[in-house]
Order: C-alpha cells, then structure tokens, then sequence
C-alpha cells in the first residue's frame, strides 16, 4: 500500500454491473429488496422510515468525505482579509509563482509514466504468457512496493540515495523513487488485459508469419490498449498527488507541487492561495479518474492472479 | 524439433522480459530496504564511514521514544475503530439500500488523493470561525477546542483510510450468496435475525482485513498529526523519523523507528491480505 493511497477501487459496483448480463435472475425477492417484518401493509412505515435513515446516513458520510474539497474550494475563491469576496485572483498565483512546481510535477509524471509503461508491458507479458519456475516469487517482489508504506520508502530511499546513489536532489532520483512505487498498479490492469486477450490472434498472426515483435506491436498491444490506459491514469493520479515519499527524497532543489502545498502551510500558513494550488491539484485528479470510470468502470480494478 | 540453442533460448525470453522490472525493483525497494535494516544497527550516520554496529538505536528505541511507538499505536488503533464502527453500516447502506452507487464511489475518491489535501481541508474545517463553526455550536461542540486536537486527528486520519474499510466490507457482502438469505427468508428469520446470523457472521474477515489494513496505514500517518495534532498528537514515529533523519542526521536512529512501521505494517498487511481474499488485489 505504498506510495499509493492506491484507488483501490472501493469495488462498489452498480447492481446492473453486480448482476450481470448474463447470469440467471432469480424469480424471488432480491436480495436488495426491503424485507417485509411482520406483513407487507404493517411493515410499510417503519422500513420507509429505517430507509430514510440510512440514506440520511449515506449521504452524510459522503458530505464528509467531499467537504474538506469543498472547504478548500470555497477558501480559494475568496480574497483574504476581513471581509472576504469572491474572487479568481487565487488562481492567479497557481499559474504565476506556483508553475515551476506544477511543471516539475507534470514532468515528474510524465517521465513516471513512459519508465512504467516501457518496464510494465514485458514483465506483464512475461509473467502472462509464459510459464516459468519462480513465477509466484516474482510476482510477490514485483507487488512488495504496493504493499510497504510509503514513508518506509522515503526513507530507505532517503538512506541509499544519500550514501550510496548520489541520486538525493535529483530529477532521476525522484523519478526513480515514483516508478518503483507505482508500477505494481500499472502491472495489475496490464495483466488483466492479456489474461482477457485470446491467445488466438495472436497465434493467427503468428501463422501468416508475422515475426513475434511485429505481432506484439501491430496485434497484441492495440488490443490490451484500454489495459494499458488505465493502468495510465491511475498511475497519473498517484505520482501526481504523492507527498510523502516526496518529502523525503526531494531534496530542496525538486518542489513538485502537492510539495509546494506543504511548504507553504509550513511556512506561510494556510493562505488562499494555496488553498487554490490544492484545489486545482484535486480537480486534475478527480477530473483524469471521472475519466478512468466512464472508460473503464472498475473492471481492470480486479482479477486475481494464479 | 527444435535445437538445444534455441530452446534454451526459448527459456531465456521471459527472463529477459522481467529483467526491467526485477532490476528496479531490487535497487530501489529491496535494497533500501536491506540497508534500512542495516542502517538500524549502526550509531549516528557512521554505516558508511567507521561501520560502528550497535544495538544503541533499539536502546533508545524502548527508552525514550516508547511513548512515540505508543502514541502511533493509539491513534492507529483509534481511527481504525472509528473507521470500523462508521465504515460497516455505511457499507451495508450503500450495499443493500443506497441507488445512487456512481454517485458515492465518484465522491468516495477524494480521500484517497492523500491526507495533505485532506488535513488542508479539515484545518479549514475545524477553524474556530471557520465554514461550519455556528453549526458545531449550536450542536453544542466546543469549537475552540475542535483543531489540534486528538480527536481531529483520528478522524482525519478515520476519513482518509474509510474508502479501505468501505472496499473490504463491500467485498465481503458482495460475497454472500442471496440465497442464504433467500432461505432465511422463507423460513421466517426477521431481518434483525438474518442480519446477526448470517451478514454479520459473512462479513467478519471483511471486516477484520479492513481493519488491518487501516491500522496498518495509519502507522505511517505523517500529515495529519503534523497539521491536526496539537504537541501531543505529534509525537508519532513518522514524525520523528522524518525529524532524526532530515534535520538531526541521526539515520541510525531514524532506520530503528522506521523498522518499527516496517515489521508492524508489513505483518499487519500480511494478516489483512490472508483475510481480506482477494478484495483487494
């Protein structure tokens, strides 16, 4: 769970999804359904009343999760002062003093990504379609990451790249840092990809004798395209938001921007501007995984291997 | 037929693809973590000048910064019950009776972009003249004494792991066979009855990974303390890590507590994983 506060997809699926196209609907009362208590009339007033609570409860704690969002919001649109109005300015120092942080995120990313995308796509192949002695083993190591917290990380990093690497303050430190992190997240959509991916065309391409690399590229790879995306995008929202592994391998010269964040609440205090830079930061996330649902829903989320 | 080369070759292919992946990780994840260990057991920073081993860092581990381990434990143990009390009806609610599923799992993201932008949040939250002061009380809280608290940390740290609890104990009911409840059902079981017989009992590993895992999380906490806690709240072993590494350059030191989150958190992942099946692989 590391780097990470893995998207682990809450897996709440929507009772279509749950159900299934094609599975056999039972004739009887779903499972869902209110059950009657003590006869369908009688019974009708305390289950309406017992279901308004837990909607009101429902609703309630997802009020809680979205309003420290929506507090941070609302500070950003406001001017500082005694009498605060509503006002854009915030945003204004997002794209002025802030860019430098946002650039380096954004290329913190984009670097993470194409490392990901280039160690992924074999190792996913490999561990998919072949079969070898260690498989499990090396699948556990390549899951460890996921699973070590991230400040374990950070400071293991921390120790190696100061005495060891040389990397600490270092553009290819931080990356490195990001990718050993999040590739496991990338590793999991990718395999579930191939896994749903007949070997068929494949061996189809084979026989019309395509070399295996041109097969790869021209076959297998469109095909588990979506895999890839979303495996992508999750990927994206994690290194764009991580903070904590961040800290303590950045060094001073390499501010990304949920860094940026926290320096300024240290050493300014909590100013709207900031509170602008967070929101934004929220909203490029929230916005890429609104994105990975309406591509994807949760099914590159499961799947369990072996 | 193929020759000896070639299959030998044919052998090779899947090692060479894993090469990458094995590679990175190994020299950024098993060995820091290897020298973290070592490092645990060396004074001060001298791992990589004089080679001093010792077994100081766990002395003082025990001594002086027991009440660090204690505080972390508490508060992880804490938010991990909160998160257990409140995360299992709202589970059950957005399970069995809640429409708007898109709704909840698109609102339930925001937490899990990590705890800076929440404690960001919640520090505007708990201002004493902040957004939801005259709300708080007229419910009768003292408002004054709200942030920097011990209860704002835990349920910072309660909000930010809840999207795991949910997750766990989603799976677990999703895992019941209606027809159980079905049968129940046709036998005459009341609901309260089919409920204590027959989720509850269903989803106790659910539960119980669920814990686990937002224990284990919260071990690591570092932001929300920092910018929730009052003085007390503080004292926690990422905290102080952070502090004897980066400030001190005591890494000695700061590898002993660091390998405290490590063997608790790993063993406690290990436990959620064995009893969480799958959920959340």
């Amino acid at each position: 769970m590391s780097l990470s506060g893995i998207p682990l997809d809450p897996q709440i699926k929507s009772e279509k999804e749950r159900e299934g196209k094609g599975k056999i609907f039972y004739a009887s009362t779903p499972s869902h359904a209110p059950i009657p208590l003590l006869g369908p009339y009688l019974s009708k007033i305390p289950i309406l009343f017992l279901n308004g609570l837990a909607y009101l409860y429902v609703l309630f704690c997802l009020l809680i999760f979205v309003m420290p969002f929506g507090v941070t919001l609302w500070y950003s649109l406001l001017t500082r002062g005694r009498s605060p109005k509503l006002t854009l300015a915030n945003y204004q120092y997002v794209f002025g003093s802030f860019l430098d942080s946002l650039l380096l995120s954004s290329r913190v990313s984009l670097v993470t990504l194409l490392f990901n995308f280039l160690i992924v796509i074999p190792a996913a192949y490999a561990l998919v379609r072949y079969e070898f002695k260690g498989k499990r083993f090396v699948l556990t190591l390549l899951n460890v990451p996921l699973y070590s917290p991230a400040i374990i990380l950070g400071i293991g990093l921390l120790l190696i790249y100061h005495f060891t690497y040389g990397l600490y303050n270092s553009f290819w430190g931080l990356c490195f840092g990001m990718i050993v992190g999040t590739f496991p997240l990338m590793l999991m959509p990718v395999m579930v990809a191939l896994k749903d991916l007949d070997k068929v065309y494949e061996e189809a391409a084979l026989c019309l004798g395509a070399s295996p690399l041109y097969t790869f590229f021209k076959v297998t790879l469109p095909l588990i395209g979506p895999g890839i995306s979303a495996g992508i995008i999750l990927n994206f929202v994690i290194v764009w938001n991580e903070f904590l592994v961040t800290l303590f391998i950045a060094g001073p010269d390499y501010i990304t921007a949920p860094l940026k964040v926290y320096n300024q609440i240290l050493w300014f205090g909590y100013q709207n501007t900031t509170a602008a830079l967070a929101a934004t930061l929220q909203i490029i996330s929230f916005l890429a995984l609104m994105v990975y649902f309406k591509l994807f829903g949760s099914r590159f989320l499961k799947g369990r291997f072996f | 037929m193929k020759s000896g080369a070639q299959r030998i070759k044919q052998r090779c292919v899947p090692f060479v693809l894993l090469l990458p992946a094995v590679t990175l990780t190994v020299l950024f994840l098993v060995l820091p973590l290897f020298y973290l260990v070592m490092m645990s057991f060396t004074e001060g920073s001298s791992f990589f000048f004089e080679q001093k081993f010792t077994l100081d860092n766990y002395r003082e581990l025990f001594s002086r910064y027991r009440a660090v381990i204690q505080t972390t434990v508490f508060l992880a143990l804490a938010s991990a019950i909160v998160d257990l009390l409140l995360g299992y009806p709202f589970a059950y609610f957005l399970y069995s009776r809640f429409p708007y599923k898109d709704l909840a799992r698109a609102l339930m993201i925001f937490p899990l972009f990590g705890g800076l932008y929440l404690a960001f949040g919640l520090y505007y939250l708990f201002l004493p003249k902040g957004v939801l002061s005259p709300l708080l009380e007229r419910l009768g809280i003292n408002v004054l004494s709200l942030l920097y608290s011990k209860s704002s940390v835990i349920l910072g740290m309660a909000i930010l792991t809840f999207p795991f609890m949910v997750a766990n104990i989603m799976t677990a009911l999703q895992n019941i066979d209606p027809i159980l409840k079905e049968a129940a059902l046709c036998l005459g079981a009341s609901r309260f009855r089919i409920f204590s017989r027959i989720t509850l009992p269903l989803t106790r590993s659910g539960m119980v990974a669920g814990f686990l895992m937002c224990f284990g999380w919260n071990l690591g906490a570092y932001e929300i303390p920092l910018f929730l806690g009052s003085q007390a709240e503080q004292q926690v072993v990422s905290i102080k890590m952070y502090q004897q590494a980066l400030v001190m350059s005591n890494y000695g030191l700061s590898a002993a507590l660091g390998m405290v989150v490590m063997v608790l958190s790993f063993s406690v992942t290990y436990l959620s994983l064995k009893f969480s099946k799958g959920a959340l692989t």
